[in-house]
Parts: structure tokens; sequence; C-alpha cells
């Protein structure tokens, strides 16, 4: 990834476009997930400025952070990254004599700093690899809770959630069955989702898809419901995909555990009290009258265009709110029998307490 | 009756004088009613052996606890557990009673408070009355408003009017050899007709007013004072007596003797044996190929819709849950695996598991109360409560002839109490029986004091031993209820003869077959 | 000391007597070999007498007690200082206790605990040493290397709880003694450290001074200068990355004039302290949760529960509703009841007199199961015994708990369940039907009806699971807790890398 190394001859970039980079990251990768392609966008950053203070610094990063949030509809999972980046940097470059491994007593609070942002720009390929690595992990014992026999329910999108149901398809041992709830548009999703169904049924594993509504009714076959999420959320609950939070509630009143898979850079700080809390702007509800049929659509095109618009142009939505397809909710914790991380089955409890650990 | 016999054996012989005025006149009244031979036999059995000041002690109380509930319940309310008086029960028939109180005594017949007390006679009963007392006292928390009314084990005391067929079945009740709402009424209304055919209207009174407050009555307060009248029994007994109120005093008595044969003849067919095939029926429709069936304790409606689900080839298994200390399904577990059906059997304690592999709940009902709610052998509620947290159908199959207009809301207000001693089995005591070394010293030194006295040459260690344990245990009471109610919510579906209905529409039904 | 002694009096005294009284210098190998069986007339020798003597529930403590007398024993017979190669033993002798008796979770707990001690007694050293030698001197390289090497999760979350066991106890007991060359799945077995090097398991423990698990995306892939302030300083949880590994690089540490031996001898009779008096410190609690005149229902004959509600019934009266739990503990019940004290059947221990509840005045009714439902309604709260608690906040308790949980909810009853901490178990319940065991169908059924049980399928389910959110309050000898925050108080007593044995 380090194409270009840390010289000093960059000129202090306004030149350079965190959000682009942001989005090749994106799109060279397809597993790349959104906060991990935002701290590689701001190691980047980092590497095009020449800023050689702590406070440079964390100035570079804060503008470009919010360059990077506001310049997509969805920030929540970005600003995991963005967050554990920052909070990373402060907590480290503003406790020099602690400096983890780099520093020792010999080094001024200069040198750490250089040993810091060494460390950052040499390393950034690495980040991404424990990122990815971490979906293995997660995939490798999660597959225990899908036990033999079991019918495991869940809604598509999720690259984890897909790595997982397949290593469980892998090992023989396991013979399991999976109702996949499919998104009707083309989103990416959905063409995840897709490739996710051909490779379990490749794997011999029945799998059945239903639509977002088919969900109460298929609930009474289902063991368990394994879900993604795009960030974890103080109070332990999950913000993921729209249908999510309906999922767990019905989950919850038919009785059948609810986990959640998600890797631990996906724990962001944010504790949306509902679902009208989150800090994004959804437009799910539009309520009209006839008069305004024609101000449909046209006016709330996302800015981040690309997929919403596609789906505007090609599924023509009956529904007078914006589209479902990237469109998130918030799950509440109390619906939500375990997260499962790389490092373990957090209860949504666990999760505040790691979220305090690094922001207190 | 074995601890009769225990009992007897217990009691010091110096009471035995309390018996001399009594038993003559007991048995001749009975061998003036009644014409059977098992009568004298239990009475040759029946030791009656109290000091006069404790026989006069429980007759008071005795006839207190009468009093109150024939106020309560009037002669021809089916004594539910409870005494609640429905609204149609409380006028007529109550009226009836207060006139027919004197015309009885003035015909000689014995005085309820006569008799009462000869019926408690049984030494076993008196071990039961003594923890009676203590719970009442105790136990007003839970359950010390439905102690008042001490179990009839034998029919020693019974009225020497309560006829022959009457008395074997009262024992049947109370020992549960005839248990289950369904049976119970239906051999009630069986020996109805017994009596009723050996009955003669004396002269001067017509068979519509006289068969059931004087003949009648004391029958029923028998059965009732075996066990508690179900409220299907007490659904039939208000049927009958509104039949023999409307018999046209101008009917010759033979012909009405007859028609009201045929007329019992007939409600057993129609309320039970055809409502039982049309719910049967349509219940077995209900289970399909590879179905789960739970069930719990024993119903024989239950058991007719597995069989004929069974008959009918489809496959399907059967998980009964049972408890102690009835172990009612025990017989149904045994019933189908003899008809070729698999079947798991577990007790309650193992229902969270057996609900895990079902799919569908069938109950039997002693009663459907009019707010929705099940009224059914005690731990039914735990398996509705699983069952529904399983999200599993429960469906209820209940006569029609079940219903009631009463409502509860637990299961404390209106409940049958039975004997605690009934709670530790033969084999449970026996294996409490090491512990005796451990007792503390009160317990030890009263039973010793207690082995004493009677002679002690038994072996100190008889199971016998560790109910007076209990009973001697200061603090320690065993409790024993025989039903609970199960809320309207965890019920799916009801099945009754008229076809299937929320447990919200029972009143409605209710309605509908008690006005037809 | 031959098998055969045991098989007579298979009690736990006996057991314990047995220990004691072993000849000084019996070889390990032979110890462990008599050892391993003595867990399964724990359970054997209950379910074989199960026609008289139902199958106790509460042998989590015996085996607790037998767990630790015996691992006292092991590591007092083992020779030589190599902290590594003593954890390597008591590994080895835990394996093979749990998988003579998987279900009994406490064994494998304690043989944790055991681990951990043994840890905690290096790392103080190793504190110490560091400490000693604050310039990085000698040691530095072999240090560095040790935790560039052990630091492998690379979230390296302290947090045991969160450290997944993917150890499923009854599989793979039963499939294979588990040994760290199952390594895939295990998160925090050594073993991973050589499938999945530097990527993931490098880590400097030092990235931040509050050792913050989420920053492990960051860490140091390869530095090789990892040497300051040792991790065992910095926070408590640090210590967890200590592994077997920088045990053995660590061996050398206990050369010099450390006893190993007697600092974990200590710490296991310590351990052995608190299984003492974990019944009269959860009871101290008692007063704060039981008030005058409350009706209290609780089952089972756990002598937790009833020092519980003697150590409320010294202050306070109240009513105790009591569930025989037909058909596998009502023997034990009524024992209780009557005489306050479990009748295990050998009633060996006589300790002091022990008085029933009645005896202080309570008045205590006992009911049939069947009965919970109809009388929750005038319950005040429910008091549960527990066989074993999961780290996710549920418990394993004996058949019947979980509808009296139900049904306590279902009434808004609060649910009390009171532990000691040595109940707690790391395990996470993958699949809850391999932790409950089944029971003999003669207690069900009399063998009388011999035909019955032929033609019918008859099951005795002895534990149930009791999900957490069934459960208001746990309370333990450290106090009470909310289920929800049960999974640090596990993390606080196991490290992770003794989780998968």
């Amino acid at each position: 990834m380090d194409l270009e190394t840390p010289t000093a001859e960059h000129p202090p970039t306004q030149s350079f476009d965190i959000v682009s980079t942001y989005r090749d990251l994106l799109a060279s990768d397809p597993d790349l997930t959104m906060p991990v392609a935002a701290i590689e966008a701001l190691v980047e950053a980092l590497a095009h400025s020449t800023v050689s203070t702590v406070a440079e610094t964390l100035q570079l990063l804060e503008r470009h952070t919010n360059t990077l949030k506001a310049s997509i509809p969805n920030p929540i999972s970005l600003s995991a990254g963005t967050d554990l980046f920052q909070r990373y940097l402060i907590t480290t470059l503003t406790r020099p004599s602690s400096l983890g491994g780099l520093a020792s007593v010999h080094l001024g609070p200069s040198d750490d700093f250089r040993a810091i942002r060494n460390h950052l720009l040499s390393n950034g390929r690495l980040f991404v690899e424990r990122a990815k690595a971490s979906r293995d992990k997660i995939a490798s014992f999660g597959k225990h809770f899908v036990r033999d026999g079991a019918t495991v329910l869940t809604n598509g999108g999720s690259r984890v959630v897909g790595a997982l149901l397949r290593t469980a398809a892998e090992s023989s041992t396991i013979r399991f069955r999976v109702i996949y709830v499919l998104s009707p548009s083309t989103s990416s999703d959905s063409r995840e989702g897709l490739q996710t169904v051909a490779d379990l049924r490749a794997h011999n594993v029945p799998v059945a898809t239903i639509p977002d509504a088919a969900v109460a009714y298929s609930l009474g076959k289902v063991d368990m419901v394994i879900v993604g999420a795009e960030g974890v959320v103080e109070n332990g609950g999950i913000i993921s995909r729209m249908g999510t939070y309906q999922l767990g509630l019905l989950a919850k009143s038919k009785g059948k555990p609810f986990y959640v898979v998600a890797e631990s850079h996906k724990f962001v700080r944010l504790y949306p009290l509902s679902q009208f809390d989150l800090p994004i702007d959804q437009k799910m509800l539009d309520f009209k009258v006839a008069e305004d049929k024609n101000f449909e659509s046209k006016d709330k095109a996302p800015e981040d265009g690309t997929t919403a618009d596609l789906c505007f142009e090609n599924v023509p939505s009956k529904c007078s709110g914006q589209s479902a397809d990237d469109a998130v909710d918030f799950t509440p914790p109390d619906l939500i029998s375990g997260i499962i991380t790389e490092s373990g089955v957090l209860t949504p409890s666990a999760v505040s307490e790691e979220l305090i650990k690094i922001w207190f | 009756m074995s601890k009769t016999t225990e009992g007897e054996a217990v009691q010091p012989p110096a009471e035995k004088i309390a018996e001399g005025d009594l038993k003559p006149q007991t048995e001749s009244k009975v061998e003036a009613g009644v014409e059977d031979k098992k009568p004298q036999a239990a009475e040759t059995d029946r030791a009656p052996k109290l000091s006069a000041a404790e026989l006069k002690k429980r007759k008071q109380a005795e006839k207190q606890a009468r009093r109150a509930q024939a106020k309560g319940a009037g002669p021809s309310t089916s004594g539910p557990p409870t005494q609640q008086k429905g609204p149609a029960a409380r006028d007529g028939p109550k009226q009836q009673k207060d006139a027919k109180q004197p015309a009885k005594e003035g015909q000689s017949r014995p005085l309820p408070a006569r008799r009462r007390p000869s019926q408690s006679e049984v030494p076993v009963l008196e071990k039961a009355k003594k923890e009676v007392k203590k719970e009442t006292k105790q136990q007003g928390l839970f359950f010390g408003h439905l102690y008042n009314q001490p179990r009839q084990h034998s029919m020693v005391g019974a009225s020497k009017d309560v006829h022959p067929a009457v008395l074997a079945l009262g024992l049947q009740y109370s020992s549960y050899v005839v248990c289950g709402s369904t049976a119970r009424m239906v051999s009630m209304l069986l020996a109805f007709k017994a009596v009723i055919e050996t009955y003669q209207t004396p002269v001067g009174t017509s068979l519509a007013r006289h068969l059931t407050s004087h003949h009648l009555s004391p029958q029923i307060d028998y059965l009732r004072s075996c066990r508690p009248l179900s409220i299907s029994m007490g659904n039939a007994i208000r049927w009958l007596k509104d039949i023999i109120i409307k018999i046209d005093p101008s009917t010759p008595e033979a012909q009405a003797k007859r028609d009201l044969l045929s007329e019992i003849d007939n409600f057993i067919l129609q309320r039970i044996t055809a409502a039982d095939e049309l719910i049967a029926e349509t219940a077995a429709k209900k289970i399909e190929e590879g179905d789960v069936i739970l069930t719990y304790a024993s119903s024989s409606i239950v058991e007719k819709t597995l069989l004929r689900a069974h008959n009918a080839g489809v496959k399907f298994s059967v998980i009964v849950v049972d408890s102690k200390p009835l172990f009612e399904g025990k017989r149904l577990a045994r019933d189908l695996a003899n008809h070729g059906l698999k079947v798991k059997y577990l007790l309650i304690t193992g229902a969270s598991h057996a609900v895990r592999d079902a799919s569908k709940v069938f109950l039997g009902a002693h009663a459907m109360m009019s707010n929705g709610r099940l009224y059914s052998r005690v731990g039914t509620a735990l398996v509705s409560m699983l069952a529904n947290d399983h999200s599993l159908p429960v469906i209820v199959l209940c006569e029609s002839v079940k219903f009631t207009e009463r409502v509860a809301l637990d299961s404390i207000v209106g409940n049958e109490v039975a004997p605690a001693d009934e709670l530790l089995s033969e084999s449970e005591r026996k294996d409490l029986l090491p512990l005796k070394p451990f007792l503390p010293k009160s317990v030890t030194a009263r039973a010793d004091e207690k082995d004493k006295s009677e002679g002690g040459e038994e072996a100190k260690d008889s199971p016998e031993d560790v109910l007076k344990w209990i009973v001697d245990s200061p603090n320690l009471q065993m409790l024993q209820v025989l039903y609970d109610v199960t809320p309207a919510e965890y019920i799916n579906m009801v099945i009754t003869e008229y076809g299937s209905l929320p447990p919200s529409s029972v009143p409605v039904v209710h309605r509908l077959s008690t006005n037809i | 000391m031959s098998p055969g002694a045991v098989a007579v009096t298979p009690g736990l005294s006996s057991f314990l007597k047995s220990l004691k009284s072993t000849p000084v210098e019996p070889s390990i190998e032979h110890f462990i070999s008599y050892s391993s069986p003595i867990q399964e007339p724990h359970t054997q020798q209950l379910t074989s007498h199960s026609l008289l003597k139902r199958r106790q529930i509460r042998n989590s403590r015996p085996c607790a007690l037998a767990t630790t007398a015996l691992l006292l024993r092991v590591v007092g017979e083992f020779k030589g200082r190599d902290a590594a190669k003593l954890v390597e033993r008591i590994r080895q002798v835990g394996r093979r206790l749990t998988s003579a008796q998987p279900r009994e979770v406490v064994v494998g707990n304690i043989v944790r605990r055991v681990l951990g001690l043994i840890r905690e007694v290096v790392d103080e050293k190793l504190d110490e040493d560091a400490n000693a030698n604050s310039d990085f001197g000698n040691n530095s390289e072999s240090q560095s290397q040790s935790q560039t090497q052990t630091q492998h999760d690379s979230l390296h979350r302290p947090t045991l709880a969160s450290s997944i066991s993917t150890f499923s106890p009854l599989k793979y007991a039963a499939l294979e003694p588990m040994d760290s060359s199952f390594p895939s799945e295990n998160m925090s077995d050594s073993g991973e450290l050589t499938k999945r090097p530097p990527l993931l398991t490098s880590h400097t423990s030092t990235a931040a001074p509050l050792v913050n698990s989420l920053f492990g995306l960051f860490s140091q892939p390869d530095t090789p200068s990892t040497s300051n302030t040792p991790t065992g300083h910095q926070s408590p949880d640090s210590k967890s990355m200590v592994t077997a590994l920088n045990l053995e690089r660590l061996a050398d540490f206990t050369k010099t004039n450390f006893d190993l031996k007697a600092e974990v001898m200590d710490g296991i009779r310590e351990l052995q302290d608190e299984l003492d008096q974990v019944d009269d410190q959860i009871a101290a609690n008692a007063l704060d949760h039981i008030h005058s005149n409350e009706i209290i229902l609780t089952h089972t004959a756990s002598t937790s529960v009833q020092t519980f509600l003697l150590a409320a019934a010294r202050k306070r009266k109240f009513t105790v509703v009591h569930c025989e739990t037909f058909p596998h503990d009502h023997t034990a019940t009524h024992g209780v009841l009557l005489t306050g004290k479990e009748s295990d059947g050998h009633a060996d221990d006589a300790e002091e007199a022990w008085k029933p509840l009645t005896a202080a005045g309570i008045q205590v009714v006992m009911i049939p199961d069947s009965h919970v439902f109809a009388i929750m309604s005038r319950v005040n709260k429910v008091i549960l015994a527990t066989h074993t608690v999961l780290a996710n906040g549920g418990l394993v308790a004996a058949a019947g708990a979980h509808m009296i949980a139900k049904a306590a909810k279902v009434h808004q009853t609060p649910v009390v369940v009171v532990s000691g901490v040595y109940k707690l178990s790391p395990v996470y319940p993958f699949d809850i039907q391999e932790l409950i065991e089944y029971g003999d169908a003669g207690s069900v059924v009399p063998y009388e009806d011999g035909d019955f049980v032929d033609k019918v399928d008859v099951e005795n389910p002895l534990y149930d699971y009791v999900p957490a959110d069934l459960v208001d309050l746990y309370i333990t000898n450290l106090g009470g807790h909310a289920p929800s925050y049960l999974y640090r108080i596990v993390a606080d007593h196991y490290r992770s890398e003794d989780i998968n044995l």
C-alpha cells in the first residue's frame, strides 16, 4: 500500500483528496470494510502531509475526518474507524513516555511522534490484513455457534456472516440449513448475498432465500439468527442494514437467539436512544399527500450517488421514502444474545466496557 | 385403607368408649337404608375412637363448615371448590334448602351434625385433621380458606340415605380411582340413575318436589364430602335438578322415573359421548405427520384424540409430562404405547426439555372459566407457559359441559386442597428413614414418645414415621392442591363439540350450551 | 490405596482422607490415573444408588473440594521449579479430570483457577525481576521475544469473558482429550502462535498504557525493542498475556531463590479456604435481600441456599416455599427440610449440628414441583441454587429451575441465584444440551414398572439451563451482581490462556 513513501517533498497538500482515496480503497478491495478503509485513507493523508507536531497532526486528521464523514450519507461505520484512529493517536501521542514499544526512555516526544508516524505509515497494509484476518478468526470460531441440525436465519450483506457460514459449511461435521433474507433490489449487498448463497449451496448446505416480509413467517423453523453489523454502539446495540431491527424484534418475540457478528474495529462511540437518534439523515419516512407526488425522489438523491441512484433508476421504488438499500436501523442491546467478535463472544454489556476503556 | 388399619393400631384403646354410643347407632342406620354388603364391611373396618370432647369440638366445627358451605353453594350448585355461587344457583336452591331443613329433622332423619362426626372417625383422618388445623393457622396466606372441610375417606359415616352405589363411588373419588372431570361426572350420573331407580316418592309429596331435595341432596353431600365436586358434576347436577323440577306432577311415578333415566342417558350421550366424538375428530385433524404432541397428566379426550389420529395412520409421537403424586400420565403413556404409539415420558421438572422437542400441546381440562382461563390439573399452567414460550400451539380439548360461568385470576382463591400426606409415597418415606439420627431433638423426642405410647412393638423405622416427623416438625408442612389456573394468553385454541374457539369465546359458548 | 477401597466408601470425605493418607511418594502418574477415575464414582456412585439415593444436585462442591485437594497434592509432589512444566502437569491432570466427567464444569473451573494462580505467581516474580534490572539488560532479548510471541491476540483483549472458549466440554472431551494440538479455533491457545504468526500475534502490549484492546489494529508488527515496563505492571489485565510460552522463558527466573511450589500451594490453600467459606460469605448478603414477612420460593437441597436463608432467619421472619425437585433431588430436599442438612446418603461429614429452617422459626411449606405456577402469584422472591454459572449470565441448575424462573418472570417475581464464584465457568454455552445430564429412568418410574420402561421412553433430565434474562440477580461470595456483569467476574477469575484446558 505504501507506494508513496512518507517523504517531505510532498506539499502540505490540500490537493490530497481524502474522499477519493477512500473511495478508491473501497473499490479496489471488495473485502475492505468502511472503518478500515477510512483508517487507510487517513494514514495516506498522514503520509501526504508534512506535519511534524502532535497538534498539527490531530488537526489534520480532524479536518480529513470531517471531510470524509461529510462526503458519504452514512458515516457511522466509517466513523468507527476514524474515531478509533484518532483516539489511538491521542492516547499514544499524548503519553509519550509510555509510547508503545517504540518509545523507550531515551526518546523524546518528537521522536515518539516520528516513531508512531513511521509505524503507521509503514504498516498501513498490515492493518488491513489484520482487519481481514479478524474476519477469518470470527468465522473460525463463530462456526461453533452453528450446531449440527440447526437452521440459521441471516440477512444479506454482511461479509463476516458470509465468511462464518462458509466456514461452517466447509467443516463437514456440521449439517445445517440457512434461511437467507435477500433484499429485492440489485444493490451490492444483495449481490454479495447471492454469492454467499451460491457458495453455501455449492457446499451442500440447503439454503432458502426469502424476502424481508417472510421473516416472521419463517421464524418458526429457525433455531438461531445471525446478522452482521455496520457498527456496534456503546450500549451494545448495533447499527445495521435496514431490517435488522425488525429481525431482532421478531427473533426476541419468538425466543430465538440473535447473534451479531462484527469485528471489534466496528465498535463505534455512539449512543443512540432510538431509531431517530442516529447521527445521519435518513429519509425513510416521507409523508406525502397526492399533490406533491411529482416532487418525488429527485430532490433527495443522495450525494453519494452511485448505488442509491442506480436503485432509483432501475428499481422504481414504490415507497415514498428513501430506498432501504443503504439505510440502516438501530437494534437495541436487549434484543441481542451475544456479539461475536474476533476475540470472543461479548455480551452487550461487555461492549460498553471495551469502549469505556478507550474513551475514558 | 391401609392407612386406616395402621392408624387403628395407633389409637389408645381408652378412646373406644366414645365409639360405643356411636357405632351401633350409625350401623343400624346404615343397615336400615342400605342393603349392600360393602358398607357393612367398611363398618367393621372402621373404629371411631375419639374422646368425647374432641368429638364435640369437631362436630361443631364441621357443622359450621357445612353451614357455611351450604349457604355458599346451596345443595344444587356444583360445589366448585371456592363455593362461589353462580347467579343461577342462588335463588331457587337456597330457598329450597331453607324450606327443607325443618322437614328433614321432622322426619327423624339424622341431623347433619350427628351424621358428620361419625364420618370422620377414621383414624387417618385424625392425623390429617391435626395437620389441617395447623395449616389453617399457618397457611392463611395461601390456602387457609380452603381447609374448611376434611376429606371423607370412607363410607362409614354416611347417612343411611346414601345409596350404596353412591357410597362406593365416593370412595372411588377420594382414592382417585375415579379421577378426571368427565369420568367423575359420568359415574355420578350413572350412580344417580341407580338412585332414581330405587327411589319411591313418599306419600304426600310429588317426585318433582321431593326427589331433589330429600333424596338427591344427601347423595350429593356425601360425594362432596369425599371430594369437592368438579365443575362438570356441578353442571350436571344443576341440569338434573332442573329437569326434575320441570317434571309434570301429574306424571305417574314410574313414567317420570323412566323419563328421568332416559334423560340422563341422553345427557351423557349428547354432552359427553357424542361431544367427545366430535372433539376427537376435530382435534385429530390437527395432528399432522411428524408432529410431536405434548400432553400433561391424563385426559380421556386427549387420549381418544391421539388414538384416533394414530388409527388414522398419522405418524406422530407423544410426550407425556406427568407429576407426582397422582402420576396420571403413567397410565396414559402406557395405554398409548400399547397401541403402538411412540411415547416419551417425563416428569414436570423435565418439562422445559419436553417442550423443546414438542410441536403441539394438547391439554385436557377440568373446567374452562368464563374469563378464558383453563382450570386443570396442577402443573398445566407450567406446561402451557413453557409451550407458549416456545411458540408451540396450546390446544385445550374440553366438552362444553365443563364450561363454567365462574372466573378466576389465580390458582389460590379457588382450588381443591388434597391431603398432604398423599404427597410422600411409600418409597420416598423409606428413603428418608436413615435421616432419623439427624432430626432435631424436639421432633425425635415427640416421635419417640409416641412410639412408646403405642407400645412400640413394631419396628421403629416404619415409613409411617416419616409422616409423623413432618407433622411434628414445627413450622413444616406439606401442601398439595389439585388444580391451577392457566392464563388465557397461553391457550391458542379450545376445541369443543361446537367447534374450535379462542379462549375468549368460552363465555359465549357457555351461554349457548346452557340455554339450549 | 487400592482403587477398591475407594469404591467401598466413595464419598467425598473418604476421598479426601485417602488423599491425606496416600504414601508420600507415589508416582504422580499413578496418582493421576488413580484420581481421574475418582471423579466418576462421584457420579456413578450416585446414579447407581439412585434407587435409594438420588443423584445429588450439589455435587459441584464435592467436586470442587476434591479437585483442589487433588491439585494441591499434585503440586506438592511436583519436582522441579519449572513453572511451564508445572502448568503443563496441571493441565494434563485437568484434562483427564474433565474428560472423566465433562459435565462437572466445576472441576475445570478449579483447574483453571489453579493454572491462573501459577501464572500469577510467576507474573509477580517477573515483575520483581523486571523491576530489579529495569534497564533491560541481559534478559531484554528473551523477554521481548516472549512478548512478541505471546501477545498473540491481536486485540489482546484481557477480558476473559470475551475471549471465547471454543472448547465445548463434552464433545471434545468425548472425542479426544483436547490438547493444544487442536489449535485452529483456539483463540488464545499457544497453538495459534505457530499457525498465524506475526500478523495477528504480534502486539505491543504497550501500545497504550491503558491496555486498549480496541487499538489492537494499530499495534506494532515486529518491533524488537519492546522492553520497557513489563506488561504485568501496567494493568492487572495485561498479566493475562503471559502464557505458557513465556513461562518457559521464565524458567531461569525461577532458578534463583524463588519457591514456586510453596507459593502455588499457598494459593491453592487459599482456594480451599474460599470453598469452605463460600456459603457463609454468600449468606452475609442475606439480610439485604430478604425482608420480614416475605414469601420465598426455593428448590433443591442446596446448602448455599439453606445457609443463606438461615442467616436471614436470625433476624427476620419469613415464609419459605420449597419445591421438592422430584424425582432427582426430593429425598435430599425432604431431608434438608427435616434435618437442615443435606443427606448425602453417606453422612460422613459430621460437622456441627445443622438446624433446619423450621427450627429457626421459619415457616416452610413443601410443595410438589407442579405447584410452582399456582403458588407463584403469592411469592415475593425466588432463590435458586445452581450447578454451574456460565459466562453469559445463564446458569445450569437442577431440572425444574427453568420453569420456576420462567414462572417467576411471568409473575414479575425477582429471581435471585445464589452461587459461589467457583461455580462460575468461562465456558460459553454453544450448545446447552451438551451440559444437560440425564439421570436414571428408574427414579421416574420405579423398576417394578419394568414393562413401562420397555415401552415408553422415560427421560429424566437432571439439569435445566436457565437463560440470563430470567435471572435478576446473582449473589456470590463477592456480593450481588447483575447477570450482565457476570462476564467481568468470570474475567477476573480465569486467565484467557487457560480457558481451553
